[in-house]
This record gives structure tokens, C-alpha cells and sequence, in this order.
């Protein structure tokens, strides 16, 4: 399965690239996080709560960064696990661009899903897939504007 | 003293023997919902049982953690594959003479793999305790692709067989390779294509499926620990034989336990296995010491037991310039999954495929099948079909069609020239059979002409001058098909299973008042026996059928058989019915000439009692016979009146028919609609012409499903795409086809009643006709083969591959 989408996010280039590495952030802006802690400086560990159409689970998971390119861009891989749910693996390539005083994101990423996610889910996961990312981009960036607005 | 005689067609009719159309004694019970299913055994006590099953295809465990499971309150116990281990019973035989792994031993080789079971209280708290078992998983290269499994770095999937390079069917050339099975004249296959006028050449897949039954595997185990007796009640085909496997493996003693078969809801295939789930309830009884139900859902039925198909079969066909077939060349590459678990008898690795000659007379043949392991639920059996029948019929008739289009001739016309001639028969075939009996040409032309063959010609090239001028875009397809299958396995002497050779039987008691039980080794699943068999003993001991009860299924109480599968009740259990009928016939021709006061050669069978030669006023019915013989003192003759056959048949039987299939296709939606489907069978002796419909359209209504939709499809990284009924396509009301029936008779020629099964046909032949119906109606754009299942989107890209959409 691969996503890739663009949007605009009303915030400089290193405050975006800032909040894309800030486990609070990321926490509020991920549908269903219940945990995200920080490892290490490339590490990240979550716990997400998930339904797919019939199939509902708490995977657990790692996030390994690859910072290499920031801020311009930077990459991350994942795997979680959600027992009999079933399990996900993959990645994304994220790119930050200026635009004036806002930042074009865009991404495109890429996953696997295996187990009972994949086999009841199959037709529902892209669909899936898709609302939630639009959904962690809508809070994404509207706590980054947002601490713009109050700081 | 004897009433009034009434005529011979009203006591012929009254006995509702064989060619009535007697309706179903089961169905009183079936359509009132009052069949007793294993799902509808409940003892006291009893737990349940749940699978931990692999999310992935192929991976390593690196470890099982059971105890927050075992803590979840009614939970009684977690087996994993240690426990089993001291037992031996963490891996278990399969029917082909491979190993299986009843649970995951170190690692896991496809996806729904069982890995632990659950023993709880109830269904809810097992399922619940499902979810809290923690196994850790690593993730190992996944092979899905059968043509993959055999790359010198393909990862090893069966790491418990390194070293081995001899399996079952001899050498393996490769550590996922299970077997090479040849047969036929390679050398002369190969010399008659090399110098042909003609060959045709394609490589042509039957997909994976399932059969699918609607109620799914499942089992109740009660160990009784006070007399030692194990009774299992099961979804089983074959219960004798799961009896005898049970004894072999467990070490209890075959008299201490006894398998019964309640009513089954369909088994076509799915139910000859034997399945981690019955030894997991077994021992999981045996250590409770309380009875353990277990009964799988739909997508454990889907992903894990038995699949059928996968098998892909290139071919080459020769012929001589005006159609005469010359050879055939075929190689299958057959998917196995990840342990062979495939129902063939012993000596027949890939069944009876070599029956892939079809009803035609082709000089020389070869035939060469290799079997490969990949990370695929195991299975292979035969989904409504005789071993591998179903693969071979499509294979021959694909083959035909291709042939015909390198010609530029009519198939039907092919097909005709080279049909197996009425004089050849018994026929010898290039591949090693002898076909008992047929009239191919004779049914061919029937069908042809029921049909209006030649106007349905000159119908679809108009529908093509229509397309071709922008007035149409619908075309329509003919989908011709004609197939010899083979069935009732069969002759001991080249068939068993595990050892066990596979005769069947028949017992019957008929008691004082001239009413009867009869007991098979067979086990209906919906096929009838109850109904059938009563009208096979109807007619030879002269009792009407509604007075004699058929019970089969406990093997406490019924004769040894080994069951029903592979058509083979009809010509086996059938031939037995018939011939233990004949032995109680006797008994009672000597007892009426005592009666009668003749000698025994005086009295002669009148349809239901023996009367003195040359005076029929005087006779004995087999009401009186039967009184006499519990309550007359007759010497020399012992008193009761019963019998028991143990039938070895002599040779398979054959039976054939030709199905046509008229389809018209939407080119832009894809969408089909089955305008007219023919079905002409030749079963040999009709023994009930109702059930023989009721038979022909179910196996054609699942002959449609395969070739339209139904599939079991994985994705890359080994997911069951088609593990539910969302996705897995089982025909409705809706989509099932109005279907026309018809037949010939050409009587099996050493079978005692002349019958050769029929359950089977439906499937083996409709495939083909709707697989060739869509092949036909692109024919004139220049497809010659494209895979089924013939979905709606497959229908569409092959339009549009064509540059049918403009």
C-alpha cells in the first residue's frame, strides 16, 4: 500500500521540522496514540489503538528516524505489532519546502500490513490508511499554528 | 391364503426401487432445522477449544508466552507445541504420507498456522484467551510463488526435512521439492510433437479454492476415563479410517474408541483430512478428562484446512493438419502449500490426473507432475471431484479449445473426430487406464442438438457482425465441454489410503416383519444415501425402500468402509448394497422353496417374492419370508435373515457428459450473464433421477463459482486475501444459473446395478463449459488463454487487453 500527499502547514520550516520531532506533539496529533515515548534521539516508541473496519487492536511498535537530510527532509521506518490483530510495517519519505511564511509537506509512504488486519481489513485499509493520515496532518498542523499563535 | 396379486408396475412402483424418483427421507429433518450437527452436541461438562493461530506466513518463534492467558478466569488450559511434544503428538501424519505439525514447532509455515490451544470454560473466554497469548515472532523470506520455491536460494521452508532427499513418492531435487511423478511414454510423446503437423502449446492454471462447506470442521472429544473408551464425534468423511489413524498414532486400542459422524452440512473434500484440531480436542480431553468441543469459524476454514487446486498445467497437444490428435505432453507444477496433506490414494501422488486424456483416443501421452512445498495452508484435495479429476478435465478441454483455434477449426467438430469410438471400449488410455464403458458420440450429438448448436453458431457471428459494426457491445460465448471422469477408488489392489485399501461394505438386517436395516461404511453429507441406498435394496430384496432404514457414520455399529469421497459410494458401497442384497436373496429363495414345498431351483424372483416356476399364484412374499425366518423351525437353515458384503470393485467406473454453456459478456462492465447452461449426464444406471438433478445442479452451481470468482488468493507476503464470505465468492440465488439436465445410459459394465456415481460430474464438467464460454467469446479477437476465476475485473482486462475499449 503507498500514500503520498502534499499539504501546507502555516509555520516556518524549522518550527514544523521541530514539531515533527517532539513526542507531545506527535502524541496529540496521532489518532488513537495512548503512548509515545522517546528513546533516543532516533528512536521513538508508540502505542496505537486501531480499528480497521471489523478488526480492532492496540499495536505496539518503534519508530527509527533517519535525520540525515533535515531539516529539509527526513525518513522514518516502523513496525508494529497488535497480537492476533495482526501487524504493520513500513515507511515514509517526508520533504519540508518553504513557502513564504508556511511550509509545504509532502510525503510519500509506504506499507505492509499482515495477519487479520490484512485479511479482513484488505479492502478497508487503504481507505483507512488515508483518513488517518489526513487526520494526524489536520492536528499536525493545527497545534503547530496553533503554538504560533500563543508563543 | 395370499391376497389378490396386484400387477407387476404397481408393486414395482410401491417398492420406490431403482429409476424412482422417490423423494429425500432426509429432508424432513434437514429443512425443518432439525439435522443433529457436531455443533449441536453438548455434554456435560464440556470445554472448548480455540486456535492461536500465525499472523504470518513464515516465521521463526522465539518464544510463548501462555500465563496471562492462563490467568483469565474459566481458562483451564494452553497447549503449545511443547506439550505435545512428550506425546509425540506435536506433528502427526498427513494422507500422503508427509508430516504436519499439529502445533508450531519452533516455527511457522503459513498464515492461520495453529500455534496454541485454548481450553476454556466457553467459546467467549477461549476467544478472549486467544488474544492474550503472546508469541514472539521473527519474521523469515516469505514464498508464495510455486515457480519461486525451487531458486537455488529459495529460503528452506521444511527445515525438519534437511538432509532428506527422499520423500514419500521417491527423490527430491530440492529442499522445497516434494515429488516427481511420471507416467505414460516420454520418449515417444516427445518424437510424435517433434515431427507433428501441428502443436499447440499453453500453459494453463486451475487456481486455488476451497470447497468451502457451509458448516465448517469441527469435533467433540470425550475420553471416559473409567472404561477407557474415547468416543469422537466429527465433521469426518472417512470415520473407519480417522478410527484407524486415531489407534495408530494415539496407541489406544481400536476396539476402545469410537468415531461417529453425525449428520454432516457438506463436506466436498474438506472433511477427508485429518486436522490439528481434532488431536489438540483428543488430548486435551484425555488430560481434562471431560469432553472438548471444537469447531472451527469461516476464515479458520478458509485459510486453514484443506484447499483444493493450484495446480499449473503447460501442455502440448499435437494433431495432424485436419484435426486427428497425434500426443499430449503435459507438466504440472503443483502447489502443495507447506506440508502435503493432499487426500490421494497412495500410490497416486497427484490422484488420478493421468486420467488427462479425456474421452479422447490419443496414441501416446506423457505426463509428468511435480510437487512443490510453499508458505500456503496445506491441503489438495478433491473439492467435489475424484482425485485431481477436476484439474485433468480442465486441463484437456482447455488443451482442445487451444488446439482448435491453431487449427481454425470447430471445437465440437474436434472434439468429435477424436472421441474414444463405442467399440474401443474397454479402452485402453496412453496414460495407464481402462475406461470400462462409454458412448461418447451418441451423447455428444444429443447434446448438440439440444442445444441447436449450429444456430447458436450463426446467432453469436451475428452478435459479432453487430459488435464489430457499433450496435452491440455484448458478445456471446459457447462454452463446450465434454468429460470422462473417474471415479469409485477403488480396486484394492492399486488403491489405498495410508495402508487402509479402499473396498467399503454393506450389513443388512431384515427384521421379522419384513422391514430392514441396512449399514454402510460410507457417510452421506448430504448426498442421500439414506434415500439412494434404500432404493439400491429396494429393487433387489423386494422390501420398498420406505421400510428399510440406511444408518452409516458410527463406527461402533456400521461395517468397515472408507467412506465418501472421490464419487465413490455409488460404485462401492453401492456395488455392496447390492451385492449383500443378493446374499439375502438367496437365504430367501430357500427358505420360500421349503415353504413353498418345492426344491430351490423351482422358485423364481417376481419383484418382491419368489413364486413356484410356471405357476405364479403360488409364492412367498419377502414379508412372509422374512416371518418364517425368525419364527420357523426350517431345516438346515440357520434362523435370521442378514447379510454382509465387503465390495472390492474390479475397475473403476467411468462416468462422462457433455455440457454446453451459452454466456453473453458485457466488454465494458465485464459482467457476464449465463443465458443457457446444458448438462447432459451419463452416470450409467439412474438410481434416483431427482437426486441425480438436485446433484447436478449444486456441482454445477460450485463449478460456476470456481470458474467466475471463488479463489483463494495470497497476497506477496503470504495473506489470505479471501478469508471471508466477503471477499470468497459462494453463489447466491441470486447469481446461480438456470440449469437444464438431460442424459444417456450407458450402464457400468461390472458394476452389480451398472451405476458409476454422479455427485462430482456437475463440477468436474461445468468448469470447463463456463471457462471455455468466455475463452469462446473473445476467440475472435485472438485470445486463445486467460486464467480463471473469470471475475468481472478479469473479464475487463481481457477486453481491454484485447483493445476492446476503443
Amino acid at each position: 500500500m503507498e500514500l503520498h500527499d502534499e499539504i501546507r502547514i502555516e509555520a516556518p520550516k524549522h518550527e514544523v521540522y521541530a514539531a515533527l520531532n517532539d513526542p507531545e506533539v506527535l502524541k496529540a496529533a496521532i489518532p488513537g496514540c495512548q503512548e509515545l515515548n522517546k528513546v533516543s534521539d532516533t528512536e521513538l516508541e508508540a502505542k496505537v489503538a486501531l480499528k480497521v473496519g471489523p478488526v480492532k487492536a492496540t499495536f505496539g511498535g518503534k519508530v527509527t528516524l533517519d535525520t540525515a537530510g533535515a531539516p529539509d527532509r527526513f525518513s522514518l521506518t516502523g513496525e508494529g505489532s497488535g497480537g492476533v490483530a495482526g501487524f504493520a510495517k513500513g515507511g515514509a519519505d517526508v520533504e519540508l519546502r518553504e513557502d513564504g511564511n508556511a511550509t509545504i509537506l509532502r510525503y510519500a509512504a509506504k506499507a505492509d500490513v499482515g495477519g487479520k488486519l490484512a485479511m479482513l481489513g484488505g479492502r478497508l485499509i487503504a481507505s483507512t490508511a488515508q483518513k488517518l493520515a489526513a487526520q494526524f496532518f489536520e492536528n499536525f498542523s493545527a497545534q503547530v499554528s496553533a503554538g504560533r499563535e500563543f508563543s | 391364503m395370499n391376497e389378490m396379486t396386484p400387477p407387476k408396475t404397481e408393486r414395482t412402483a410401491a417398492l420406490k426401487g431403482l429409476g424412482s424418483a422417490r423423494k429425500r427421507v432426509e429432508d424432513a429433518r434437514f429443512t425443518q432445522g432439525k439435522g443433529n450437527y457436531v455443533d449441536d452436541i453438548k455434554l456435560p461438562g464440556m470445554l472448548f477449544g480455540d486456535f492461536v493461530r500465525s499472523p504470518y506466513a513464515h516465521a521463526r518463534i522465539k518464544s510463548i508466552d501462555a500465563e496471562k492467558a492462563k490467568a483469565l478466569p474459566g481458562v483451564i488450559a494452553v497447549l503449545t507445541a511443547a506439550d505435545l511434544a512428550p506425546l509425540k503428538l506435536h506433528w502427526m501424519p498427513t494422507l500422503a504420507g508427509d508430516v504436519q505439525m499439529v502445533l508450531a514447532d519452533g516455527k511457522v509455515l503459513f498464515q492461520g498456522q495453529e500455534v496454541a490451544f485454548v481450553v476454556a470454560e466457553n467459546r467467549y473466554i477461549a476467544a478472549d484467551a486467544v488474544e492474550l497469548v503472546e508469541v514472539d515472532y521473527e519474521e523469515l523470506p516469505v514464498v508464495v510463488d510455486p515457480f519461486k520455491a525451487e531458486a537455488p536460494d529459495a529460503p528452506v521452508l521444511r527445515e525438519d526435512l534437511a538432509g532428506k532427499s527422499e520423500g514419500a513418492h521417491g527423490p527430491r531435487r530440492h529442499h522445497n521439492h516434494i515429488f516427481t511423478w511420471e507416467q505414460g511414454d516420454r520418449d515417444a510423446t516427445e518424437k510424435v510433437l517433434a515431427s507433428a503437423d501441428v502443436v499447440a502449446e499453453e500453459m494453463v492454471y486451475y487456481h486455488r479454492t476451497h470447497p468451502c462447506p457451509l458448516e465448517t470442521c469441527g469435533c467433540v472429544a470425550s475420553m471416559d476415563k473409567v472404561n477407557g473408551k474415547l468416543t469422537v464425534w466429527g465433521t469426518f468423511q472417512a470415520p473407519h479410517a480417522v478410527r484407524t489413524v486415531a489407534s495408530l498414532i494415539s496407541g489406544i486400542a481400536e476396539h476402545n474408541i469410537r468415531i461417529i459422524s453425525p449428520d454432516i452440512g457438506g463436506g466436498f473434500g474438506n472433511k477427508v483430512g485429518v486436522y490439528p484440531g481434532y488431536i489438540c480436542s483428543i488430548v486435551a480431553s484425555i488430560v481434562t478428562g471431560v469432553p472438548v468441543k471444537w469447531v472451527e469459524d469461516r476464515m479458520e476454514n478458509l485459510m486453514a484446512t484443506a484447499f483444493a487446486r493450484d495446480y499449473w498445467m503447460k501442455g502440448k497437444i499435437s494433431a495432424t493438419k485436419d484435426g486427428r490428435i497425434t500426443g499430449l505432453w503435459c507438466h504440472v507444477t503443483a502447489d502443495h502449500g507447506a506440508f502435503d496433506a493432499c487426500a490421494d490414494p497412495t500410490k497416486f501422488p497427484a490422484g488420478f490426473f493421468n486420467i488427462c486424456t479425456g474421452s479422447y483416443d490419443i496414441p501416446v501421452a506423457y505426463l509428468a507432475v511435480d510437487g512443490v512445498y510453499t508458505n500456503k495452508a496445506p491441503g489438495g484435495v478433491a473439492y467435489r471431484c475424484s482425485f485431481r479429476v477436476t484439474e485433468a478435465a480442465y486441463f484437456i478441454e482447455r488443451m482442445i479449445e487451444v488446439l482448435a483455434i491453431r487449427l481454425g477449426m470447430d471445437s465440437a467438430e474436434l472434439r468429435a473426430k477424436n472421441f474414444i469410438r463405442k467399440d474401443q471400449f474397454p479402452y485402453h488410455s496412453a496414460l495407464g487406464w481402462e475406461y470400462d464403458s462409454g458412448d461418447y458420440h451418441t451423447a455428444w450429438d444429443k447434446a448438440l442438438k439440444a442445444v441447436d448448436y449450429e444456430g447458436l453458431r450463426r446467432e453469436q457471428a451475428q452478435r459479432l457482425e453487430d459488435f464489430k459494426a457499433g450496435k452491440t457491445r455484448k458478445l456471446i460465448g459457447i462454452g463446450l465441454t465434454h468429460f470422462t471422469e473417474i471415479v469409485g477408488a477403488g480396486p484394492v489392489k492399486n488403491c489405498d489410503i495410508l495402508g487402509l485399501g479402499m473396498f467399503d461394505s454393506c450389513e443388512i438386517r431384515i427384521h421379522p416383519t419384513g422391514s430392514a436395516i441396512a449399514r454402510l461404511g460410507t457417510i452421506s453429507q448430504g448426498q442421500g444415501h439414506a434415500t439412494t441406498f434404500a432404493q439400491i435394496l429396494a429393487s433387489e430384496i423386494g422390501i420398498p425402500a420406505d421400510d428399510i432404514t440406511v444408518e452409516e457414520g458410527d463406527t461402533d455399529t456400521a461395517p468397515y468402509g472408507l467412506g465418501t469421497y472421490g464419487s465413490r459410494s455409488t460404485p462401492v458401497a453401492g456395488a455392496a448394497t447390492a451385492m449383500a442384497g443378493r446374499k439375502i436373496r438367496a437365504k430367501a429363495q430357500m427358505i420360500a422353496a421349503y415353504l413353498l414345498e418345492v426344491h430351490d431351483d423351482d422358485v423364481e424372483w417376481d419383484i418382491d417374492r419368489f413364486a413356484v416356476k410356471g405357476a405364479p399364484e403360488r409364492f412367498k412374499t419377502m414379508k412372509e419370508i422374512a416371518f418364517a425366518a425368525y419364527n420357523q423351525a426350517i431345516p438346515g437353515i440357520e434362523p435370521g435373515l442378514e447379510a454382509v458384503s465387503y465390495y472390492d470393485p474390479p475397475n473403476m467406473t467411468y462416468p462422462f457428459g457433455a455440457y454446453i454453456c451459452v454466456m453473453e459478456i458485457d466488454v465494458d462492465t465485464g459482467e457476464h450473464e449465463i443465458r443457457q447452461f446444458y448438462a447432459l449426464d451419463d452416470c450409467g444406471t439412474r438410481i434416483n433421477p431427482m437426486i441425480i438433478e438436485g446433484q447436478v445442479h449444486g456441482g454445477a452451481t460450485e463449478g460456476y463459482a470456481i470458474a467466475m470468482g471463488q479463489e483463494i488468493a495470497y497476497d506477496e507476503m503470504g495473506n489470505v486475501k479471501t478469508a471471508t464470505l466477503m471477499d470468497f465468492f459462494l453463489p447466491t440465488a441470486w447469481e446461480t444459473p438456470h440449469y437444464t439436465t438431460d442424459f444417456t445410459v450407458t450402464p457400468s459394465p461390472h458394476h452389480p446395478i451398472g451405476a458409476k456415481g454422479v455427485g462430482e460430474s456437475p463440477n468436474v464438467g461445468s468448469v470447463p463449459a463456463f471457462s471455455n464460454a468466455v475463452h469462446d467469446a473473445f476467440r475472435a479477437f485472438g485470445l486463445t488463454q486467460t486464467h480463471m476465476p473469470h471475475d468481472h475485473w478479469r473479464i475487463w482486462r481481457t477486453a481491454h487487453e484485447l483493445g476492446l475499449h476503443g
